[in-house]
């Protein structure tokens, strides 16, 4: 089943044009890796998922982005509640110079999801679990979130992105300021997390797409070049640059 | 030129680098010292001020009371208290003639009467008995105790005479001036004479007057730099509002004045003289200051806190007002304190809205008419007499003593509250 479907997708950069017609369907429960040399639109695009485009003011978007099947470039589409559904952990661990706690009772407050304090608690504690978080902050959750190594931060993110169950997550290079053993944290927490919620994953390192993704989409210079079972994808590649991409010979 | 010569020149030109900048730092301080060291010397005897111990005969007959029936404070309140004065201040010299007379009483602050008659409504005892009673002495004998006034230049150029120094150094034998804290220097009002004019006029003039332009330039400053910063769209529009909040900021302050006077006094009718007429004009000066201190540190959070909550779904609102705000608001207030403590010195626009007027009362409310600290100093380095100079240099310490206050408040907030990021 897709998700997520993305038809003739166009995004300008003011005059310069950054995707072409990107058409792109992106399975439930299932990890998407978007990989391509820097400058291709793979974070443009995946920014195109839950709007994120609209907070930069000369970025127009066209086509046509279907989640469960509702089209989200619509006029009164309302993003609040689009963001909801809709997740994002970004490159650089960001969270709010606030405690543990409140980084993650965050969401679910704007939202109206906790009904009581206990209910909170259970919330924060669930989260943090699932994050693979818990048994390493849970005597100082109400100390600052920004205290924790980078690692920890990032998988703070992802634990604060599921307090409010989002259907899909999109990762824009979750790992790339972090160390090798932070990354297999994460990448382990990807595979878990596929279970309930589907995921986009950018990704610079081709060896972490192999690893955590089951589709795997190409994209050079604007456009999608190719889309298919990351199996595929590695193995067997239908495009010459797709193959010279994954072989080293450029990017 | 080898490179061993190069190499030496340029350690040279470090050398002498370092050198201009410590020479320029020693000269900054070296004016501030030379200016500090002027003012304390100068102001630091204001903080003191003479009193003239005489014995003083509270007769019944002197003040047409009662011998035989203790006075009632309404009694005391009727008494004729100038007459009672001046036959005390005889005894001082029973042989003076009318002319000496008078330069006797010039001895004292006109507020003998006053002085004379709380002492008794204090001590209702002394009635009918011989008491020693300390009296605020003139603005000239103040200056000539503490040495602020030659004696030796000829008479007819002096303001205490040969007769009023005859009595005075009798006096100071026996023991009878003494020289107190200058508490009066805080509670009065403005007076014409020096050695009861006080600041507490212009000190609570200038406070309402920061209140008021706290209270108006902070909210609006804000308002306006968080939807300059956070929600206006970036066109040329907005670029020329962003131009002129900085050339509002350049604008000379006496324009402001003209401005208060031309629309606040003339088309609204505020009254004139008052902190909140003041506090308005100031408001309008430091509106800039505040807008560029607030979209300064409102630039300064980081764009990935943003994002973090647009991604959490929180509203372009909530984003602002629940972390792009709370974190930009230190270096806020501190942009704000800072531009207080400007408009705090101001002169020229409350000259400008009559704050420059002569008040011997001290306002209750912002609609009362009041002095300003700086204004009060204008006045009073106005003034001809002596006693007045040393009351410029103490009241300039007190304006001072306020302004680093109010810029420690403002550093203490930066390190207390201002939050790290990553």
């Amino acid at each position: 089943m897709n998700k997520i479907e993305a038809k003739n997708v166009d995004v300008y950069y003011g005059a310069k044009q950054a995707l072409f017609d990107i058409n792109m369907d992106i399975e439930a429960n299932k990890v998407t890796a978007l990989i391509g040399p820097s400058g291709c639109g793979k974070s443009t695009f995946l920014r195109c998922l839950n709007r994120m485009n609209d907070v930069i003011d000369i970025c127009k978007v066209s086509g046509v982005v279907k989640i469960n099947d509702y089209d989200i470039n619509q006029k009164d589409t309302d993003v609040v509640r689009l963001r909801e559904k809709v997740g994002m952990i970004f490159q650089k661990p960001n969270p709010f110079p606030k405690t543990i706690y409140e980084n993650i009772s965050y969401g679910p407050e704007i939202h109206g999801i906790a009904q009581s304090k206990s209910e909170m608690d259970n919330i924060v504690e669930e989260s943090l679990r699932k994050a693979a978080l818990w048994e390493e902050v849970k005597d100082r959750i109400h100390e600052p979130g920004t205290g924790l190594s980078g690692g920890q931060q990032q998988r703070l993110c992802i634990a604060r992105t599921i307090s409010i169950k989002p259907e899909v997550i999109l990762m824009d290079e979750p790992c790339s300021a972090l160390d090798p053993i932070a990354t297999a944290q994460i990448e382990e927490l990807i595979d878990e997390l596929r279970k309930e919620h589907t995921i986009i994953i950018v990704t610079h390192s081709m060896s972490q797409a192999a690893r955590v993704s089951q589709n795997t989409g190409f994209f050079h210079l604007g456009k999608l070049i190719e889309v298919g079972s990351t199996d595929k994808i590695f193995k067997n590649p239908t495009q010459q640059q797709t193959q010279d991409y994954i072989t080293g010979r450029f990017g | 030129m080898n490179k061993e010569e190069r190499l030496i020149k340029r350690y040279k030109a470090e050398k002498r680098f370092q050198f201009y900048g410590k020479a320029a730092i020693f000269m900054a301080l070296l004016f501030l010292v030379v200016f500090l060291t002027k003012i304390f010397s100068t102001g630091y005897t204001a903080f003191q001020k003479t009193w003239l111990v005489i014995p003083v005969n509270y007769n019944a007959d002197l003040l047409y009371l009662d011998p035989d029936k203790k006075p009632t404070t309404e009694d005391i309140n009727d008494a004729d208290f100038y007459e009672f004065g001046i036959e005390t201040f005889i005894t001082l010299d029973p042989d003076a003639s009318e002319d000496q007379i008078m330069e006797l009483k010039k001895m004292f602050a006109f507020t003998f009467e006053r002085e004379l008659k709380y002492y008794l409504l204090d001590n209702p005892d002394s009635f009918g008995k011989t008491v020693d009673v300390k009296l605020t002495a003139s603005d000239d004998l103040d200056q000539v105790f503490k040495g602020n006034y030659p004696r030796d230049i000829p008479e007819n150029r002096r303001r205490a005479s040969d007769y009023q120094l005859k009595i005075f150094d009798k006096l100071n034998e026996d023991g009878r001036v003494i020289s107190e804290f200058n508490a009066s220097f805080f509670t009065n009002a403005d007076s014409r004479e020096a050695e009861l004019a006080g600041i507490a006029s212009s000190f609570m003039g200038s406070l309402f007057s920061i209140l008021v332009c706290l209270s108006i330039a902070f909210p609006v400053a804000l308002l306006a730099a968080v939807y300059l910063e956070e929600f206006a769209p970036k066109n040329r529009f907005t670029d020329f509002i962003e131009v002129n909040i900085n050339n509002l900021a350049a604008v000379p302050s006496i324009v402001f004045g003209l401005l208060g006077l031309g629309v606040l006094l003339a088309v609204f009718g505020l009254p004139r003289s008052t902190p909140l007429v003041g506090g308005i004009t100031l408001s309008l000066m430091t509106l800039p200051t505040i807008i560029i201190a607030a979209r300064a540190s409102l630039k300064a959070v980081p764009p990935s806190i943003r994002e973090a909550a647009l991604a959490m779904g929180a509203s372009k609102m909530q984003t602002t007002m629940h972390h792009t705000v709370p974190l930009a608001l230190p270096g806020t207030l501190s942009g704000t304190i800072i531009g207080l403590a400007q408009a705090l010195g101001e002169t020229a626009p409350l000259i400008l809205i009559g704050m420059v007027a002569f008040v011997n009362t001290i306002p209750g409310t912002p609609m009362d008419p009041a002095a300003s600290l700086p204004v009060q100093i204008y006045i009073w380095a106005e003034s001809a007499e002596r006693g007045f100079v040393e009351k410029v240099s103490a009241c300039i310490m007190v304006l001072l003593f306020f302004l680093i206050f109010m810029n420690l408040g403002a550093q203490l907030i930066r390190h207390k509250f201002e939050k790290k990021w990553n």
